[in-house]
């Protein structure tokens, strides 16, 4: 149980550095510290619990922002999703890998946002351009801030595993695997 | 079947959550009550934000504190020197307040009225970089409802998109999903104001033949159904004519310093002008009391023309400014002489 507190945890301070993050770099280089927690959390093909959790920071940035809700949960579970699905593909568990595609995958979520409010939130859309200036400087940022990230998910998420609140509801594929 | 539950419960619990985020998005309402479970984030995560966020502006104010000292004898010249041009200017505007106090008095115009305002701290900036949204410390309790505008002393903030007893959302005006109606100071020129989520906006709808040029002051025109008229928008950055078109596009700098916002304050008034009226209301400066308002400011454009609208604002915030009559003429440039009633 321990495991899973300590992953609620660091979602909570995730999303505070978030905070600080917002205040402190300027708009082009600002991290998305939130979408690095839910794609963390599909890793070790992360089951049911590590998709509430995404969802769950997805829903808390949705509160304490101006967003349509639901933008953010739905954003962070398809990225928890997407790496649950990539993980063993990619071989996401070096530093070198991981932070690859955290970079490639918030420029993915860039043009996932702008779809999604197109569909969804019609009235509040960002225009293109303004995406596409922003996407490679947060892109860059959030990938270095994954990479030294990963080696706290990874030994959370070990320990998560070790003392059985994290497997309880996972995959079977996510047991089978080393 | 359970063993098909189970295989694909990964899937299905996506594509549950999914449709409720989904159903979420597409049934927003207008600024309304936030509802229970976000107000339980919100409460507890404000107390946290407050932790982290409170040293780290007190850092930065000890820090400019410090760095304020470095060449304060030149900025106290220049200081010295631009207090005397303002105090000039001052001069001229309360003459010209004066005149057209005196004009006001002889149309026969209502007395003015104070506008009940609530003070408030700014206590969390928006956690997204794609949306631009504050969070302040005064909410239902203190009589705030959304739909309310938010003010400083440089200009418009925002308006009120949620509130919970203890604090209220804050859109601003620099947001993509707000819309604000104004008119140029010097020529009367009318637009809308368009967020961008930067640190700018777009002055848009506005008539390629419309003089506006770099350094304009943009007021609100009082005519959509959120602000009231006369309150500073912001200045014309620049002014792009080369777009073909029936409008020209415009970049707008904020009047307001939106990264370095502290205290704000709420009117607790809210405009609403039936859709039959909105024009005649609103260009009478008529300020009726209470009411709903919807997400961001509705220009009014196709009803409104440039040149109807009331030709003497008053920028001064605490008290309501009914329109000037018509004949009282272009409110004085800073280094002009008051026009002199006729």
């Amino acid at each position: 149980m321990s495991g899973l507190l300590r992953l609620l945890g660091i979602g909570v301070v995730l999303l505070l550095a978030q905070a600080v993050a917002r205040l402190v770099l300027p708009t082009l280089a600002q991290p998305d510290l939130v979408l690095v927690y839910a794609l963390a959390l599909g890793l070790r093909g992360g089951g049911v619990q590590g998709l509430l959790l995404a969802f769950g920071a997805g829903f808390v940035e949705d509160v304490l922002s101006a967003s349509p809700p639901g933008l953010f949960a739905l954003l962070c579970g398809t990225a928890c999703a997407a790496t649950r699905l990539l993980d063993r593909a990619l071989y996401l568990r070096a530093a070198a890998p991981w932070a690859a595609y955290v970079g490639v995958y918030t420029l993915a979520n860039f043009a996932l946002f702008g779809v999604t409010q197109r569909m969804f939130a019609p009235d509040s859309v960002l225009e293109w351009s303004e995406l596409l200036i922003r996407a490679p400087g947060a892109a860059l940022t959030t990938a270095l801030c994954a990479a030294p990230l990963l080696h706290v998910f990874r030994r959370l998420l070990v320990e998560a595993d070790r003392d059985g609140s994290w497997p309880v509801l996972a995959t079977q594929g996510a047991r089978s695997r080393p | 079947m359970s063993e098909l539950l189970r295989r694909f419960r990964f899937a299905l619990c996506y594509f549950a959550l999914a449709s409720l985020c989904a159903l979420g998005m597409a049934s927003r309402k207008a600024p309304a009550e936030i509802g229970f479970a976000p107000r339980l984030v919100l409460n507890l995560s404000l107390p946290l934000e407050r932790m982290v966020t409170l040293p780290l502006s007190e850092l930065r104010g000890a820090w400019g504190d410090y760095m304020a000292l470095v060449g304060v004898r030149e900025e106290n010249e220049r200081l010295r020197g631009r207090l005397a041009r303002a105090e000039e200017e001052n001069h001229q505007y309360r003459e010209a307040i004066l005149s057209s106090e005196r004009f006001q008095k002889l149309a026969g115009f209502r007395a003015q009225r104070e506008i009940p305002m609530v003070p408030a701290n700014v206590i969390h900036q928006d956690l997204s970089p794609w949306f631009q949204s504050l969070i302040i410390d005064q909410g239902a309790a203190a009589g705030i409802r959304p739909g309310m505008p938010v003010i400083t002393d440089s200009g418009v903030v925002g308006l009120v998109s949620g509130t919970t007893p203890g604090a209220s959302k804050v859109l601003l005006v620099v947001d993509p999903q707000s819309r604000v109606d104004a008119y140029v100071e010097r020529t009367r020129a009318r637009g809308t104001v368009r967020g961008t989520s930067g640190h700018d906006c777009d002055f848009e709808y506005v008539l390629r033949h419309e003089n506006i040029e770099e350094g304009d002051l943009l007021l609100t025109s009082g005519l959509g159904t959120v602000y009231p008229k006369g309150l500073v928008v912001g200045r014309v950055a620049s002014v792009d004519r080369k777009t073909s078109g029936l409008f020209l596009g415009a970049k707008i700098t904020p009047a307001v310093d939106f990264t370095r916002l502290e205290e704000v304050f709420v009117i607790l008034e809210q405009r609403q002008i039936p859709a039959e009226e909105s024009f005649s209301a609103a260009d009478e400066g008529l300020w009726p009391a209470a009411a709903t308002a919807p997400k961001g400011q509705v220009a009014d454009a196709p009803k409104a023309h440039a040149a109807d609208v009331p030709k003497a604002p008053v920028r001064g915030l605490p008290k309501r400014a009914p329109a000037a009559p018509k004949p009282a003429a272009v409110a004085p440039k800073p280094g002009e002489p008051p026009a002199a009633p006729q």
